[in-house]
């Protein structure tokens, strides 16, 4: 089966840093892969070439079989790369729900200006179908009109995750999205994220450092230290080799 | 080549006037961030103390001088430190930028109030004199006030640069350029470093000021104009050092100076003169804003720990007991059908006209409203986009005898376009160096663009006719107060749909988050060019109302100070609300009228009001006005509330809006009356402190 994602010999450098040294690595349709690595590996900046942030001074991007090279940020969006962020980015004056409608109509293309101005833009019974589908798979349906600016940290990871998911992607990045959680949230999140990627058969590239959230919720892991990978396969086996512990616990580990 | 380099020595000390103001824009930007806008009338305003000093109160020279630059320029430094930007240092860079508009306009107006309005003509020179030739280099005469002007520069930017290099103090302000966090986290006193890069950087103002009186001739505190140019040229050579480097913004600054006089050989006269003499700057500004790609990246890099500085506080939300609904929707509509009545029938003739005027500018400022309100862009240009479509439906009315209501509406079709190609422009950047290209374009239509015949009409401006039609005709001032709420209404609808649709909510988004609403698919470029295109139309269409009222205008009528003095005014009556326009269109025109009983020096005090409310947009930024209106509006919630309390009924409606809103003001919040949860404010500031710096 073809990949759904498909990174070869991509490579960013910022100054005299190799952030990204020749980074290869795909993922299958619906399949779920962890990248772990310490912090500076180059994750976030795996993602931002990935979602269209930043471009790379080398390599190509695959996504659906064809080559994503600059196609702007927000087209990859429509064609089906979702993500989530590590420094949050919701948008604090909007209500969890119109977050999602946010989502749901830049997803769907209903957000013209014509639209807007003949009055046309109220939300449709099936739209509200949808969203409230959405709030309620990540749990967020008894805060559906809080702005977002009003909710702690778990929830607005909730929300993200709730947003991307309303474009229904082919496939999502989530990057860290168990950072400043607590144990609880972590563990809802996980399943939320483990549900959604088997009933929808979406892809899902995870950035994690929590090591259990990962066991619970990929199929096998890609380990990036320094800007390379250093290591792919299934989570157990890779966390048992020398190399990965090194770069992942220090020396002497 | 002696002929070239006649044009090229003179070009020299306006060069180093003009590295003077960069560097010292560097500086400040540097260490704290904050682009400061008003620096040219800073130095305008020290070389006025100077003038002032030496030819009224008759002290040498050298006294003068100290007082001016070394100590006066430096107090105004660290009193605007004090006072204002040490209390904003983390906010965002919006709010940094509204308070230094505020000051933008808030000096120049206060100018004529200290010193008077007459012009002083030959002002006198600091060091050597400008009558006397010092020595003929190559043949070209240098005289003496261009070897002054020159050796103190390079005399105070090279102290400049030893300082930084090798005293303590200099290490210190290196560091916060580096990162002002992390210089905290070393035991470095910032606001310590930044009072003193305000008090150092006011010296360059000051000294750019005094050093300019013998070159400029004449000084005329009511002609901002002036300074302008020191403006243009200061912050061109600022971006052209991509805002980091001194050294480079000092050459680039000599360069600039030498260039101008260079134009000056190549087009001696002539309309080709004019276009290339005028707008040469403002083409090497322009494309360095926008082809600079290290100024493009700016706000990501000014400070690798920049991400644990807390997000601006979010607007109130005001918690309004539902009962008051439906009489505040019909006392609006009883105000509206009054006003109509009144402004027809018993109000006074003289006080017509500022009504009309009301209503033109809330119209302007609806499109203030939505480029500010709405999408979180401050474009300091509005007041060129309303010129646009004054010229246009004036123009079009003499030339092709078109209806000036249609005029409007074509006039605010090029405004529109105008605006497109704006935002087209500026399709990468974003953040300050957006708001400084729309500045830019804001100086050039009115120092270049509004100049000709064609245009605003040079010298006996362009008359705007009042429209007629049928058998009513709009010329009595009371019928053309039915014109402008008309007018005014059809604007209103338009963005009350834009901003309850589909648009206002990706336009919300985009506000809160680029990257955020960019992952979701939404087209930032388009949506920016809609809303630069829909305001500046708006603006047009008001301004060609602007134009019909006042007419005959001219370039005067919207220079760049207009501008300015618009996004204040809006934003400190609230830029968020539709009636926050309103608020501000008529409270401009009614106070604007009543200082005309003020003596004449007073009368910019109108802005300065205003801007004294822009001032505290890093704490409200929904509006001085809308905040307090909300806070009201809580009040009497609560007193509801309690009557309620005191029946016995259960004021449920209030307690499940208090649970679901109430959370969400930061700045209401603290007040709910359950207490609700949530009061300190957002928790999305907490978790943007999460982040690990490498990540």
């Amino acid at each position: 089966m073809a990949d759904i994602l498909r990174i070869s010999e991509v490579s960013v450098r910022f100054g005299g840093i190799q952030a990204l040294d020749h980074v290869s690595l795909s993922v299958a349709p619906g399949e779920a892969v962890g990248l772990v690595g310490p912090n500076g590996a180059g994750k976030t900046t795996l993602f931002d070439c990935i979602s269209g942030r930043r471009r790379p001074s080398g390599g190509s991007v695959t996504f659906d079989g064809r080559s994503i090279d600059g196609v702007p940020g927000y087209k990859r969006a429509r064609l089906g790369i979702g993500r989530t962020f590590q420094r949050l980015e919701v948008f604090p004056e909007l209500t969890v729900r119109e977050h999602i409608i946010v989502a749901e109509r830049a997803h769907r293309g209903v957000g013209a200006l014509w639209r807007d101005l003949l009055n046309l833009s109220r939300v449709r019974p099936e739209e509200q179908e949808r969203v409230d589908a959405i709030l309620d798979l990540v749990g967020l349906d008894h805060l559906a009109d809080v702005p977002v600016a009003a909710l702690g940290l778990g929830t607005c990871r909730l929300v993200e995750l709730g947003r991307a998911l309303a474009c229904e992607p082919k496939l999502l990045l989530a990057d860290e999205p168990s950072s400043g959680l607590d144990h609880n949230e972590t563990d809802s999140l996980a399943m939320v994220l483990r549900v959604v990627q088997r009933e929808r058969a979406m892809a899902v590239l995870l950035v994690e450092h929590d090591l259990q959230m990962v066991a619970k919720s990929v199929d096998r892991i890609v380990v990036l230290d320094i800007g390379k990978v250093i290591a792919e396969g299934r989570f157990d086996e890779v966390l048992a080799q020398p190399g990965v512990r090194e770069a992942y616990l220090g020396a002497g580990a | 080549m002696s002929t070239l380099l006649g044009y090229v020595l003179p070009g020299i000390p306006y060069g180093c006037d003009f590295a003077l103001m960069a560097v010292g824009l560097v500086i400040t930007f540097r260490t704290t961030g904050v682009f400061n806008l008003a620096f040219g009338a800073q130095a305008f305003g020290a070389a006025f103390v100077f003038d002032l000093l030496v030819r009224s109160e008759g002290l040498p020279v050298w006294a003068a001088f100290v007082l001016s630059v070394l100590l006066l320029s430096p107090a105004v430094g660290l009193v605007l430190d004090r006072f204002l930007f040490s209390r904003i240092a983390t906010t965002n860079m919006t709010a940094k930028i509204v308070s230094s508009v505020g000051l933008l306009i808030a000096i120049p107006q206060l100018l004529p109030i200290l010193f008077g309005g007459s012009p002083r003509e030959n002002p006198p020179s600091l060091w050597l004199d400008q009558a006397h030739v010092e020595f003929r280099l190559f043949g070209t005469a240098v005289n003496g006030s261009e070897v002054s002007t020159t050796v103190i520069t390079l005399g105070a930017v090279a102290a400049l640069l030893l300082f930084l290099r090798l005293s303590p103090a200099g290490l210190e302000m290196r560091a916060v350029v580096e990162s002002r966090r992390l210089a905290q986290l070393q035991g470095i006193d910032s606001g310590k470093v930044a009072a003193s890069a305000w008090a150092l950087s006011s010296v360059m103002a000051g000294l750019a000021g005094v050093l300019l009186l013998p070159l400029s001739n004449v000084l005329n505190p009511t002609n901002p104009l002036q300074f302008t140019g020191l403006l243009v040229a200061g912050l061109t050579a600022a971006a052209l050092a991509r805002m980091r480097s001194i050294g480079v913004a000092f050459g680039a600054a000599i360069g600039l100076g030498v260039a101008q006089e260079v134009l000056e050989l190549y087009f001696p006269n002539g309309a080709l003169h004019t276009a290339s003499v005028n707008a040469f700057p403002f083409i090497v500004l322009v494309g360095t804003l926008v082809g600079s790609k290290s100024l493009r990246s700016l706000g990501f890099r000014a400070d690798p720990m920049a991400g644990v500085d807390p997000p601006p506080p979010p607007p109130s939300v005001s918690i309004r007991d539902p009962r008051l609904d439906v009489p505040m929707k019909w006392g609006f509509r009883a105000l509206i059908v009054a006003f109509v009545v009144s402004g027809l029938t018993w109000v006074p003739g003289y006080w017509v006209t500022p009504l009309d005027a009301g209503l033109v500018y809330s119209t302007i400022f609806l499109s203030v409203t939505l480029i500010t309100g709405a999408s979180g862009q401050l474009s300091l240009c509005q007041a060129s986009f309303a010129g646009v479509g004054a010229f246009a439906a004036g123009q079009l009315a003499a030339h092709f005898g078109l209806p000036v209501l249609l005029g409007a509406v074509v006039g605010g079709l090029m405004a529109a376009v105008l605006g497109a190609v704006l935002a087209l422009l500026a399709a990468r950047i974003s953040g300050l160096i957006l708001t400084l290209l729309t500045l830019a374009f804001a100086l050039m239509a009115d120092t270049f663009l509004f100049q000709y015949s064609w245009s605003g009409g040079s010298g006996t401006g362009v008359s705007v006719p009042r429209p007629v039609m049928g058998s009513i005709d709009f010329t009595s001032n009371r019928a053309f107060l039915v014109l402008a709420l008309v007018v005014l209404l059809l604007c209103i609808l338009l963005v009350a749909l834009v901003q309850r649709g589909t648009t206002g909510r990706f336009l919300a988004a985009m506000r809160g988050s680029e990257p955020g609403a960019a992952s979701l698919g939404i087209n930032l470029l388009r949506a920016r060019v809609t809303v630069f295109a829909m305001s500046a139309g708006i603006a047009g269409v008001g301004g060609a109302m602007f134009g019909s009222l006042y007419s005959p205008v001219s370039a005067d009528s919207f220079v760049y100070e207009i501008s300015l003095a618009f996004v204040v005014v809006v934003i400190t009556t609230g830029s968020r609300r539709i009636e926050g326009a309103v608020q501000a269109g008529m409270s401009f025109a009614i106070i604007q009228f009543l200082f005309t009983y003020a003596p004449s020096r007073f009368q910019g005090l109108t802005p300065i009001l205003f801007a004294f409310g822009a001032l505290n947009y890093a704490q409200h930024p929904e509006g001085m006005v809308e905040y307090q209106k909300s806070r009201w509006m809580m009040r009497v919630s609560r007193l509801l509330a309690r009557v309620d309390g005191r029946r016995g009924t259960a004021p449920t409606a209030l307690a499940a809006g208090a649970a679901g809103n109430g959370m969400a003001g930061g700045v209401v919040g603290g007040s709910a009356p359950n207490g609700a949860p949530g009061l300190a404010g957002s928790p999305v500031g907490l978790s943007s402190g999460v982040v690990s710096p490498r990540g």
